[in-house]
């Protein structure tokens, strides 16, 4: 280790205060690692490395990941949108899907690739969703795969279930499987108002035709800015359906894709829920067409995408617990 | 009380950065009439008691730290100076941007996250002003972070805690000094871009220097005259005045902290830890 590199760092990381970073300017690639390797053997830690300088935080920084509980750590789930096109189009819909939507399906080998790196990153729960996933008549290939390797929840309207999707339906694993399906009010005016006329019906047949068939489902609710009591009619509806807790989700429109209202988001604002689409990884499905949201092109190798999002996110975290240290006093 | 000359000034260590603020104001006052030193506490309840028994002079009390001061000597305690922010100190609850929120009314049923226990910004006053807005606490879902009890909300962390539930959805709104909420929006922070101010509460006091009456006068005159002379177009002046959070000290508004004196009646707040 260079005398000169280790007295600029004890100089400079000892008139640092605890919880503080400071810069310290390095010279290449060596030095780099000389600076990591000091600041691990006296307690501090490397936050970040600049183009010259590498900024280091006085002390040991708690993984802010380790803070999440397990459910959430990004890593922990897997978005896979298997295609965008619909055959509804809901005015709020994150993605822009609806009948004429590009398709962008991904086929049943490149899914079950996908599958293989999920397994190999430890990915523990899949989610899969559009798009209406059923509207690809062969998704029962893919769900086959995807519950055979983790549990497997899939997004769905419940409305294609008819003909020969309804045989494979009938013919799907009950194990393993769980069926979210989207329904936004305890009655159809609002529901059908965003999601297009009859459609309330529909689910709730669909609803029916999942729970006889003996799929464990779970009923999800998107909320926009004129849902004014609805929440409080959903949850006395969910209790008419016997849903356990677990079996409810309420949410809210974000503002993407069609949504021109809606909740602001952002990869600085999101816990990362690593999503794959035809084209690339995203920071979290509700904006899968966001360009500032994707991460990569090519979802594989898997693992070492979910590291980068796992860095950009630890790292923001800790840059925000440093900011609060710098706050003047009250 | 000791016999010295020079004005001793307590305050809270409430970060590293208090050293260097105390020490550029003790050399402010070095050739000054009115020469100080200071002593920095641990949380503000040591330092009201240090106060109260003679140790120090004077106190950099926040405001929930000068109520308490202020019933512990019947009312006879006085507040020098204060900076100018500290005269339109206000608490903002902030919300998701597009959440749909807008107005203290429309936080009823909602999950509200506040701070530390002591904090007059972040915890007592946000629950105040809620209340007067007929809101109790049975008609939302509190969210706590008692992250810096002792500090009175001076560190941020409890501020930023709350922030972070809503952040991470677990909250809808958190109430936060409207310190912390300019310091994340002059910070360029892209998770604070997706936020919105959901309401903010009228203007009350904070911070002040606070004394018993029984400092004479001609102790706290020159010291109070020089302090008032600081000057953030002088450079070394203003470094100081930068640090510590204001453009200009200022003479106290003690009506400011009517709202407060208030919540601590209502909430049954001890004068003592």
């Amino acid at each position: 280790m260079s005398f000169d590199l280790t007295v600029r760092l004890i100089e400079a990381v000892g008139a640092t205060a605890a919880g503080t970073t400071v810069m310290v300017p390095l010279d290449g690639p060596d030095e780099v690692r000389t600076a990591a390797s000091w600041a691990d053997a006296t307690g501090n830690t490397v936050l970040m490395v600049h183009p010259d300088p590498v900024e280091i935080y006085r002390g040991r920084i708690a993984d802010p990941i380790d803070a999440l509980s397990p459910e959430r750590r990004p890593g922990h789930r897997l978005w896979i949108y298997t295609n965008f096109h619909c055959n509804l189009a809901c005015d709020y819909c994150c993605v822009e899907s609806s009948p004429t939507a590009r398709r962008r399906i991904i086929e049943i080998d490149e899914f079950a690739a996908i599958i293989g790196e999920a397994i190999a990153a430890d990915v523990a729960e899949l989610y899969l969703t559009g798009g209406e996933p059923f509207m690809l008549i062969d998704l029962d290939e893919r769900l086959r795969v995807a519950t055979a390797a983790r549990p497997t929840t899939v997004l769905t309207n419940a409305m294609q279930w008819h003909g020969e999707r309804r045989r494979r339906l009938d013919a799907l694993p009950r194990d393993n499987l769980t069926f979210q399906i989207s329904l936004d009010s305890a009655t159809a005016d609002l529901h059908d108002r965003h999601r297009g006329a009859g459609s309330f019906a529909k689910a709730i047949e669909g609803i029916g035709v999942a729970t006889e068939l003996g799929f464990r489902i779970r009923v999800a609710a998107t909320l926009g800015p004129d849902a004014g009591t609805t929440e409080q009619e959903l949850e006395r509806f969910f209790d008419d359906l016997a849903l356990e807790p677990d079996q409810r989700v309420i949410r809210r429109v974000a503002r993407q894709g069609s949504a021109n209202a809606g909740l602001a988001v952002s990869r600085a604002s999101l816990i990362p829920e690593v999503c794959v689409t035809a084209d690339g990884v995203w920071w979290h499905p509700v904006a899968a067409i966001d360009p500032t949201m994707k991460v990569v092109d090519n979802w594989a190798p898997l693992r070492t995408t979910i590291d980068t999002i796992r860095d950009e996110y630890r790292t923001h975290r800790i840059a925000n617990d440093v900011l609060a240290s710098s706050f003047p006093c009250a | 009380m000791a016999d010295r000359q020079e004005v001793l000034v307590g305050a809270v260590a409430y970060s590293a950065n208090v050293v260097p603020i105390w020490e550029g104001i003790r050399d402010y006052f070095a050739e000054s009439s009115a020469p100080m030193d200071f002593v920095l506490f641990s949380n503000y309840e040591r330092q009201v008691e240090a106060l109260l028994a003679g140790h120090i002079d004077i106190a950099w009390n926040t405001n929930v730290a000068w109520i308490r001061t202020l019933r512990r000597t019947g009312g006879t305690a006085i507040a020098l100076a204060t900076r100018d922010t500290d005269l339109v100190f206000t608490t903002v609850m902030v919300g998701r941007a597009g959440s749909g929120l807008d107005g203290i009314e429309s936080l009823r049923g909602k999950q509200v996250a506040l701070g530390s226990r002591d904090s007059g910004q972040a915890r007592i006053l946000p629950l105040h002003f809620l209340h007067r807005a007929g809101i109790t606490e049975a008609d939302m879902d509190l969210v706590i972070f008692d992250s810096d009890v002792g500090k009175h909300g001076d560190t941020g962390r409890s501020d930023l805690d709350a922030l972070r539930a809503v952040v991470d959805g677990d909250a809808d709104v958190a109430a936060i000094g409207v310190n912390t909420w300019n310091s994340l929006r002059a910070g360029g922070d892209g998770a604070v871009a997706d936020l919105a101010v959901v309401w903010e509460s009228e203007p009350y006091s904070h911070c002040n220097f606070s004394v018993l009456e029984t400092l004479p006068s001609e102790r706290t005159r020159p010291w109070v005259e020089h302090l008032l002379a600081m000057d953030w177009e002088i450079p070394e002046h203003r470094r100081i005045l930068e640090l510590e959070g204001l453009t200009e000290w200022k003479l106290p508004d003690l009506e400011g902290y009517r709202s407060l004196t208030a919540a601590m009646d209502e909430q049954n707040i001890s004068d003592h830890w």
